[in-house]
This record gives structure tokens, C-alpha cells and sequence, in this order.
């Protein structure tokens, strides 16, 4: 294996200097760049305690080794502070699992990216918001780690639009996608307890769409509210329509979350409700697609049975995370690829 | 002064792959196509193997699909691997997005 020098020479720290010489290897997001120094870097690898050669993972398309150091650097140029690396770390980790299938998930045509969603500990001790603006703009933590992990699928793995990345359009959350749950103004356990990820702090990975808003200013009752998340998830504009063993995130908002608590309802019970509110006849799908990947059972209907949007309850999770007003959010799939929360 | 910063790339992973081994080069024989159900499969595919039997002197005789109700994320029906294995030497299949 021939092996290129890891180093690059800069007259200067100006940040033209920077943009010029990325620009012309092709590398970094269009944003201004922080130059990744060996002190930096460095710095970076102090908050861990593993060989910064060692692999964390080999990220398709390109087949680059995401080492310890390769993740550092970018990182650095991303804006992180060394105290966030483990949560890129992790967050490396868990794109290298198979159920997320990098490859097609960076590949495709598609504008998926991956929803990073940090939970426990870590949202309160390294300063991510989980609270109003959780998806941006605004926080530090949020921003820089979903832009390094971001710069990793550019540069590690090749996910370049073009000869990598064959996403029709992109969508802005392929610059940064990083939220933390809300666990003070979460009623229920923690999203990671709920799969019996048992760690102070963890992360959750799920690769999707953008968000999809909805409001519910009015309602006392969570099955109105509820009636608007299964509004916006009934669409043939996501793959899930057609892909039926992709998941949902269904984030809720503090005080949506609260109102369906107080009718006694857990995380399972709006799970249930989504899953039989969000249908379709089956005879539309087959109108409006010549290929359905859809499990047995939903083939076998008539066309005037309705269809989940999505084959199995289990697909549709269920988070807290934002701020006062009552909007909350759904999280399509791009639906081959399974989310996946690890320790951090 | 100059100054050094890395490169964000990483390197290749260092991989050595075994290759099939090659079947052996026919003339004569059957070429069939299996079309994935991916968009325009069967139109690739069947220039593909008209350009292949016209190449090694062979018949491009069959074109089918995976199936009653197979489609691009699902596996071929066993039935439809069996009349293949039966009817031809050489299968050309698979088609991306």
C-alpha cells in the first residue's frame, strides 16, 4: 500500500490560504476551515486514550481508514473543542456498524445524512442544546460535531457529490445534523434505556431526511396533536412509502411530550397510535410505484386495505428534544439502514 | 514561515482480495439475462449480452425477471434460479440506480 505523506505545507494560517489549498484538493464543505495542525490535532487526541493509528472503522465508498488521528483532524477543522471527540468517536463507530449501510446511505441518490442525537451526561457536561433551536442554528457542540462527522463521510469515506455522493439534490442537513435529547423535559426514560443501551452517556444515529414540522398550538388532547405527525408521515414523497421496513423518529416537543403523559401515555402508546393513523390505501401505493419493497404481509392486502407507513410498530421511535412553542418533528428514513445507539 | 497541517483523507485500507476464478470461455452456448427490477435493467442488460454472444459466438436466448412479485430488495424465486441453471450457461444480472 503506498502511503502519501499526511502533511500538507501552508504559508500561512489566513483563512484564504486555507480555503485556496482545500479548494484545490477538492476537500472540505464550502465553510471556512480550521487548519488542522499537529498541536491541534494533538490536542484533540488527548480525550482519548487510544493509539491515534488504530482503525476505528473503513468507510465506503472510498475504503479510507478512519483512524483515530484522521477523525482528530477533522474534527479540528470542523471547529470541535477536544472535549467532543468522543463523541465523534462514537459517532464514527456507529457509522461503521452494518445496519447502517454506509455505503448505500452515502452513495445514493437519495438526500439522506445522518441524524446524530446524543443522550445522557455528555448533553449537559460538553454544552450541546437539547433545548429551544436544538437543530440550529446556534450551539457549538451541535454544529461542529455533526460538521466533523460530515467532513469524515467526505474525505475518509469519498461521500464527494459526484464521484462519490450521487444525491440528486443534497439537503442542508448534509452540512451539520447533530441534536441531543431533552431529558429534563423528558417524562419518560431515556431513549437509549428503552433499547437497553445501559451507559452515562450514548448516541443515536438514524439516517433520514431533514426534519418534518408540525404544529399543534391548540389541542389539550394528544390524539389531535398526534393526527398532524401522522399527517405529515403519510406521503409518497419518502422512501418509507415504499421501502416498508424503514423507521420513523417522531421527536416531540417538551410540551407535546407532556400532554400526551398527562393522559397517561407512554413513548409505546404514541408509537401504537402513529402506527394505525398513518395509512394508506394499498391500492394508491400500487398506483403511484411500480416496485414496493414491502414485507408479505402488506403485499398480501387488497387494494382497499390500508398500509402502514412502515411495517412494524417497533419501526417508530419516539424522542423529547426542543424548546417552549409546540412544534415537534418527524425524521423520515431513507429506509435501508437501521439506526443504531452506542456509548460514547 | 511555513506551516504543516494534515491531510483529512486517511489512508487506503490495505486490502488483498482473491478473485473468483474465471469461467471458462464458451462459444456456442446460452446467455440468459435476469433483470433486478432496478429502472431500465432489462434494457442494459440485454445490450450488454447482445454485444456478448455476438463477441464469443453464443445465443442470448432468455430474458426473465426474479418473480411473481419480486422486486429489487428481494431475492430471486428459487423456481426462476432453477430455469435458469437449466436453460443456459451464462446469467447476466444486477443493475444499480
Amino acid at each position: 500500500m503506498e502511503t502519501q505523506s499526511p502533511f500538507l505545507e501552508l504559508p500561512d494560517e489566513d483563512p484564504d490560504t486555507i480555503y485556496e489549498l482545500f479548494e484545490k484538493h477538492g476537500w472540505g464543505d464550502g465553510l471556512p476551515l480550521v487548519a488542522p495542525t499537529d498541536q491541534r490535532v494533538t490536542e484533540m487526541l488527548s480525550s482519548i486514550e487510544f493509539s491515534p493509528e488504530e482503525v476505528i472503522a473503513v468507510l465506503p465508498p472510498r475504503g479510507g481508514s478512519a483512524t483515530y488521528r484522521s477523525v482528530a483532524v477533522n474534527a479540528v477543522m470542523a471547529g470541535c473543542k477536544p472535549e467532543y471527540f468522543p463523541v465523534v468517536v462514537a459517532a464514527v463507530k456507529a457509522l461503521g456498524n452494518q445496519k447502517i449501510n454506509l455505503r448505500g446511505v452515502n452513495t445514493t441518490t437519495h438526500p439522506v445524512a445522518p441524524l446524530l442525537i446524543v443522550h445522557g451526561e455528555a448533553v449537559e457536561k460538553l454544552g450541546f442544546n437539547s433545548g429551544l433551536g436544538v437543530f440550529g442554528p446556534g450551539n457549538r457542540a451541535n454544529a461542529t460535531v455533526g460538521r466533523a462527522v460530515r467532513l469524515v463521510l467526505l474525505h475518509v469515506a469519498g461521500a464527494v457529490p459526484g464521484p462519490g455522493d450521487a444525491s440528486t439534490q443534497g439537503q442542508p442537513s448534509k452540512y451539520t445534523y447533530c441534536i441531543a435529547e431533552n431529558q429534563k423535559e423528558n417524562p419518560w426514560e431515556s431513549y437509549p434505556v428503552t433499547l437497553g443501551v445501559d451507559s452515562e452517556s450514548s448516541l443515536t444515529v438514524h439516517c433520514g431526511e431533514n426534519p418534518h414540522n408540525f404544529h399543534d398550538m391548540e389541542s389539550e388532547n394528544i390524539e389531535r396533536i398526534l393526527d398532524k405527525a401522522a399527517s405529515a408521515m403519510t406521503t409518497f414523497g419518502v422512501n418509507n412509502a415504499c421501502i416498508s421496513g424503514g423507521e420513523w423518529f417522531v421527536i416531540l416537543c417538551p410540551e407535546h411530550a407532556a400532554t400526551a403523559f398527562s393522559q397517561g401515555w407512554g413513548r409505546e402508546d404514541v408509537s401504537s397510535y402513529l402506527f394505525e393513523r398513518a395509512r394508506m390505501p394499498a391500492g394508491r401505493f400500487r398506483e403511484q410505484f411500480n416496485l414496493l419493497a414491502w414485507a408479505d404481509w402488506m403485499n398480501s392486502l387488497s387494494d382497499d386495505e390500508l398500509v402502514p407507513m412502515t411495517q412494524q410498530v417497533e419501526n417508530i421511535k419516539v424522542l423529547v428534544s426542543g424548546g417552549a412553542g409546540k412544534h415537534s418533528c418527524v425524521v423520515p428514513s431513507w429506509g435501508m439502514t437501521r439506526s443504531v445507539t452506542v456509548p460514547i | 514561515m511555513n506551516m504543516k497541517i494534515y491531510s483529512p483523507e486517511g489512508d487506503l485500507k490495505d486490502e488483498v482480495v482473491e478473485l473468483c476464478s474465471t469461467a471458462p470461455l464458451f462459444s456456442g452456448g446460452k446467455i440468459g439475462i435476469l433483470e433486478n427490477g432496478k429502472p431500465n435493467a432489462d434494457l442494459l442488460l440485454t445490450k450488454i449480452a447482445e454485444g456478448l454472444a455476438g463477441r464469443i459466438d453464443a445465443n442470448f436466448s432468455v430474458t426473465t425477471g426474479k418473480g411473481e412479485r419480486a422486486n429489487a430488495a428481494t431475492a430471486c424465486n428459487p423456481q426462476v434460479v432453477g430455469m435458469l441453471a437449466e436453460e443456459v450457461e451464462l446469467v447476466l444480472t444486477g443493475s444499480a440506480d
